[in-house]
Formats: structure tokens, C-alpha cells, sequence
């Protein structure tokens, strides 16, 4: 734990000065806050109006809404505002995975090129502490800002409906589960995926760029999939969380076993 | 302290190390000498634990390299290293550098605190302390690198070309903390090009080239290869040689005179140390006048360039 939190925090002393990480930490919650807030305020222009009730999409999705039990007990527009609010969870999922991968980019590799890796292998550390502490400063970070923007934008959107004497639509189970289990889970999942990547790797940019075109598709795809289930389906998204769980004890379990010391600092030049 | 027996490490099948076996007792420091890519690294990091060996085995500080995780994280809890390129975290503070560091070793904390000030103190870094490591010059940085090595008190010290690419003044401060290091008791490995160096500090020596080519103290070292212990000793006179013909026919009386060679005024013999004042006077009293006496012994340089010219 001691080393964890070690890790964690001169990362972070780190991170703060990194002109390369520190912008998505600083864009990214302002675009997870947003989105939801932007939803909640534009909510009366969703409200259906004559013109808009011919459009067929609309009426498409309308239809759709009124035949599950959880938006149909809703007024057309706020069940249409409630459904594209737990839309918006998506983006909570994929904002820490672009902060995570560019956060664990840097986590290997950037030790190598600053020459500080071999003095760190040298201490008493093990492979798992030293991969832990890795893990906890890529995906913590992450994790914090991601359930901090949440809550942000809970009490703004929670606000904009009280003051339209609506009743408050969020935190729900949805929400709760997404921001405090799924989002962290793929958060840990994605760095994991990207330190193996950076330990292998002799260049950080390098693999930035494999990041953004191997692994963010990747999770993109998975989160594209996740999306629609998980604005209706309860047990899928408690599904979901179970499976990318998995995956990230599997993915850790691997890292370990392959983190290979003396390839590190053999081919490392 | 260190023991080395066969330690031989290939890497893709190609022999880094190879057969390398040598003794440290605790307390001396011993010079691994080298040319570029002659295996000094490799064999630092195998005494580490850091990488394996291919064959053979060494014990340092009485934990077997390679006996396992535990064995491995006492090993290294046992040793310090000063690797070749300092490596630290730029952006952070030289205290927090050595904190986080320190905090890996599992320095309780009051400790940690009390170590960082004596050396950063001793090393004059102190009023640095809360400076980035960017900011430093070579020297601080290596300066900084050997408190790293240290500040957890290790039995065995690994130091890596400690003084490589240092301006001549910092060289000497490092020079002057590695003896101060001995004077506590520590044992030391230094990996160095740098044979002046290495004759000022080294209880003993080795030359590797992939092998180990030489391996001996200093001391019997310079004494050549018969290990005779006896000195080169010239004598630059005030005339020519050749008019002690006479008396040198006879013979000087001190047993240790092995050998007297006179051309010019230069007067060549081959004695113990001890007996150079008695030649001098024997000299003396055979009306010789004396300009000059130089002693000369057997140099790290010419053992050196003997061994990896592979002329030993």
C-alpha cells in the first residue's frame, strides 16, 4: 500500500509539470461536465413541439422510450431528457480512457528515458509493487477526476431540474454503477493494456501514437457496444462490470508474469 | 563479501561475461577495469541481482544472486549502486527525489530525514535541496546519485564510472567521499576507466575484458610479474656511470643489488624498497655524485595496456 501511494504521488508531482498529460486532465472533466449540464439546460427544446413530432427519428425514439417501463412512467420530453442524460454516461467512459492510455504511455518508458528506471530496480521493490504503484498512478489520477466530474455534473444537472420544479433525475443505480465501478474498471483495463506497451516500448510518443490507433479503437468499440445497454439494462451493465473486472485482474496477473527485468534494462539503450 | 566463481552471461549466445571469478573481502574496494563493452556493467548488474547470470554464481553480502525473490530483495536491500547515467526525476526537487527513493528502500521516515541532511550536508547539496534536479549541473547530479547509493547504509557499494564526465574538481570530491566510504568499513566494487583513479583508491584490481585478464592487489601487481617486490630505482649521477666502472666491477655489497646497468649517467638497479638508502650511501661512499634517484615501479597503466593488449 505504502508503495502505492508512493508511486501515486511522485507521478503526480510529476504529472503536474508534464505539459503533455496535464492539458487532458484539465479538458477532459470540463467536456464530462459539460455535455450533461448542456442536456439538462437544452431540455425544453426537447420537448417535443408539433413540428418536431413529425420528424420520424424522434418519434422513432419516442416510441422506443414508451415501451420501456423506466422512461414510459415519464412525460415524452422529460422520459426523451431522462434517456439522453443516461446517454451521456458514455462519455464517462471514454474520456478516462484517453486520459488513462496517455498517463500509462509515459509509465515505463518514460522511467527508461529519464534513466531512472535501473536505480528504482535496484531498490528492494518487487515486479508486482513496482507494476502496482505504476497502475495506481496511471488509473488513479484518472479515476478521481472521472467520479469528481460526475458528481459535478449530477448536482449542476440536479440543480437545472429543481429549479424547473422537475423532479431530480440523477444519481440513479445507472449512474452510480457507471462512475464508481465500469468507468474505473476500463480505466485500469486501458492502462494496463498501455503499460505493457510502454514497457516494451523505447519511445514515449511511440506509444502515444500505437495507443491512439491500437487500444483507444479497441475500447471504443467495446464502449460503442456497451452504450446502449447500458442506458436501459441494469443486469448488463452489472455484467459489464463484472467482465472488465475480470479482464483487469487477467490483464494485472499478465503484466506481472511478463515484466521481464532483464529485457528492460538489456535493450534499453 | 563479494564472491565471484564462473560468472558467465550471454546475451542471443554471445558472451558478455565469461568466466569471471574474483574475491572482495569486506571493507576493501576493488577496481573492475575495462575497455567500452568489456562486461564491467553486465557483471555490476548480475552482482546486483538485477540480471541473471548464464552460468557460474556469486554471493555478495551473503545472499547467493538468484536464490529467488526474497533472496533478491535483501540482496539489493544489502547493496547500493551508483549506475552509470545518474537518473533522476528532473522536474522534482532534489529532496523529493531522495525521498521517493528512500521510501523504496523502506527508510523509516525519521531516518530517512536524518540521512538526507547528512548527506546532502556533507556532499554540499543542502541549500540545493529544494531545487529541481534539472537545474543541476553533471557533478550535483552524480553527487546526488551517490547519496542514493548510500543513504540506505549498505554493506556493499557498486559504483559505476563514479566520476565519468565530471569536471576535475568534482572528480576529486567524489574521489575524496569513495575513500571516506573505505575508511567506514564498506566494501566497494567501482567500475572505472580510469586508472589514475583506480591506483589512488583500489585495494585490488581486475581487468576485464569478457574475461577476467588480471586479477590481483595492487600492491603485488606493481610489484611485476615475478612478484619479487623489488623496485626500479635510477640514479642520475653527476658524471658518467662509466667512471664507477671499477667500483660497480666489485660488486655493492647490499644483497638486494641485483642488477646495475650504467649508460650515460644514468645508473640502473633492481632492489626492495628497503634498500634503497643503502645503495644511495654505497653509492656515495664510492665517491659517486648523486643528481637524481627515482624510484619506479611496475604503473596500473603499463599492467593495463599489457593485459588488453593480451601481452600478460
Amino acid at each position: 500500500m505504502g508503495t502505492l501511494w508512493l508511486f501515486l504521488a511522485r507521478e503526480w508531482a510529476d504529472t503536474r509539470r508534464n505539459s503533455r498529460v496535464l492539458p487532458l486532465f484539465l479538458i477532459m472533466p470540463i467536456i464530462m461536465i459539460a455535455l450533461p449540464l448542456l442536456l439538462a439546460l437544452l431540455a425544453p427544446a426537447l420537448v417535443p413541439a408539433p413540428h418536431v413530432r413529425q420528424d420520424p427519428s424522434t418519434l422513432a425514439i419516442l416510441h422506443t422510450l414508451s415501451r420501456i417501463p423506466e422512461f414510459a412512467a415519464w412525460p415524452p420530453a422529460e422520459g426523451l431528457a431522462r434517456y439522453l442524460l443516461r446517454a451521456t454516461l458514455g462519455v464517462f467512459l471514454l474520456m478516462p480512457i484517453a486520459m488513462a492510455s496517455t498517463a500509462a504511455a509515459f509509465s515505463i518508458v518514460g522511467e527508461k528515458q529519464q534513466h531512472t528506471l535501473e536505480p528504482i530496480l535496484a531498490t528492494p521493490i518487487t515486479d508486482r509493487q513496482l507494476l502496482l504503484g505504476k497502475l495506481a498512478a496511471c488509473s488513479v489520477p484518472t479515476i478521481l477526476v472521472t467520479v469528481a466530474a460526475g458528481l459535478i455534473a449530477i448536482i449542476g444537472v440536479d440543480i437545472v431540474f429543481a429549479t424547473r420544479s422537475l423532479s431530480v433525475p440523477l444519481p440513479d443505480r445507472f449512474w452510480a454503477l457507471t462512475l464508481l465501478v465500469l468507468a474505473p474498471a476500463l480505466t485500469i483495463a486501458v492502462a494496463l493494456v498501455t503499460m505493457r506497451l510502454s514497457a516494451r516500448s523505447s519511445d514515449p510518443q511511440a506509444t502515444v501514437q500505437t495507443s491512439a490507433l491500437a487500444i483507444l479503437p479497441a475500447f471504443l468499440l467495446i464502449v460503442a457496444l456497451l452504450g446502449p445497454m447500458l442506458a436501459v439494462s441494469f443486469p448488463g451493465t452489472c455484467a459489464a462490470c463484472v467482465v472488465v473486472l475480470l479482464i483487469d485482474v487477467a490483464l494485472f496477473r499478465m503484466n506481472v508474469v511478463r515484466f521481464r527485468r532483464e529485457e528492460i534494462l538489456t535493450t534499453w539503450k | 563479501m563479494i564472491s565471484t566463481h564462473g560468472l558467465t552471461r550471454a546475451f542471443d549466445g554471445v558472451p558478455a561475461v565469461e568466466d569471471v571469478s574474483f574475491d572482495v573481502p569486506a571493507g576493501t574496494l576493488f577496481a573492475l577495469l575495462g575497455p567500452n563493452g568489456a562486461g564491467k556493467t553486465t557483471t555490476v548488474r548480475m552482482l546486483m541481482g538485477l540480471i541473471g547470470p548464464s552460468a557460474g554464481g556469486a554471493t555478495v553480502a551473503g545472499y547467493r544472486i538468484g536464490a529467488g525473490a526474497e533472496a533478491g530483495r535483501l540482496l539489493r536491500r544489502a547493496c547500493g549502486l551508483l549506475t552509470e547515467a545518474p537518473g533522476f526525476y528532473d522536474r522534482m526537487s532534489a529532496g523529493d527525489n531522495l525521498r521517493f527513493f528512500g521510501r523504496l528502500y523502506g527508510l523509516p521516515e525519521r531516518t530517512l530525514r536524518q540521512q538526507i541532511e547528512h548527506f546532502l550536508r556533507l556532499l554540499e547539496l543542502w541549500d540545493r535541496r529544494d531545487a529541481a534536479v534539472g537545474t543541476f549541473s553533471k557533478g550535483m547530479k552524480q553527487r546526488l546519485a551517490i547519496i542514493r547509493a548510500l543513504f540506505h547504509d549498505p554493506k556493499v557499494v557498486f559504483l559505476d564510472e563514479p566520476t565519468a564526465g565530471l569536471d576535475p574538481e568534482a572528480a576529486l570530491e567524489v574521489r575524496e567521499l569513495i575513500a571516506r566510504l573505505k575508511t567506514e568499513g564498506r566494501t566497494i566494487l567501482v567500475c572505472t576507466h580510469n586508472l589514475d583513479e583506480a591506483e589512488r583508491l583500489a585495494d585490488a584490481v581486475g581487468i576485464l575484458r569478457r574475461r577476467l585478464l588480471v586479477c590481483d592487489s595492487l600492491e603485488r601487481l606493481r610489484a611485476g610479474p615475478g612478484g619479487d617486490g623489488r623496485l626500479t630505482v635510477r640514479c642520475v649521477l653527476t658524471e658518467p656511470a662509466a667512471l664507477l666502472a671499477a667500483a660497480l666491477a666489485t660488486g655493492p655489497p647490499t644483497p638486494a643489488l641485483i642488477e646495475v646497468r650504467a649508460v650515460d649517467t644514468t645508473l640502473t638497479a633492481r632492489c626492495r624498497p628497503d634498500d634503497v638508502p643503502g645503495l644511495v650511501a654505497w653509492l656515495v661512499g664510492r665517491g659517486a655524485g648523486i643528481r637524481e634517484v627515482r624510484t619506479e615501479t611496475n604503473t596500473l597503466e603499463s599492467i593495463y595496456l599489457r593485459a588488453v593488449r593480451g601481452e600478460h
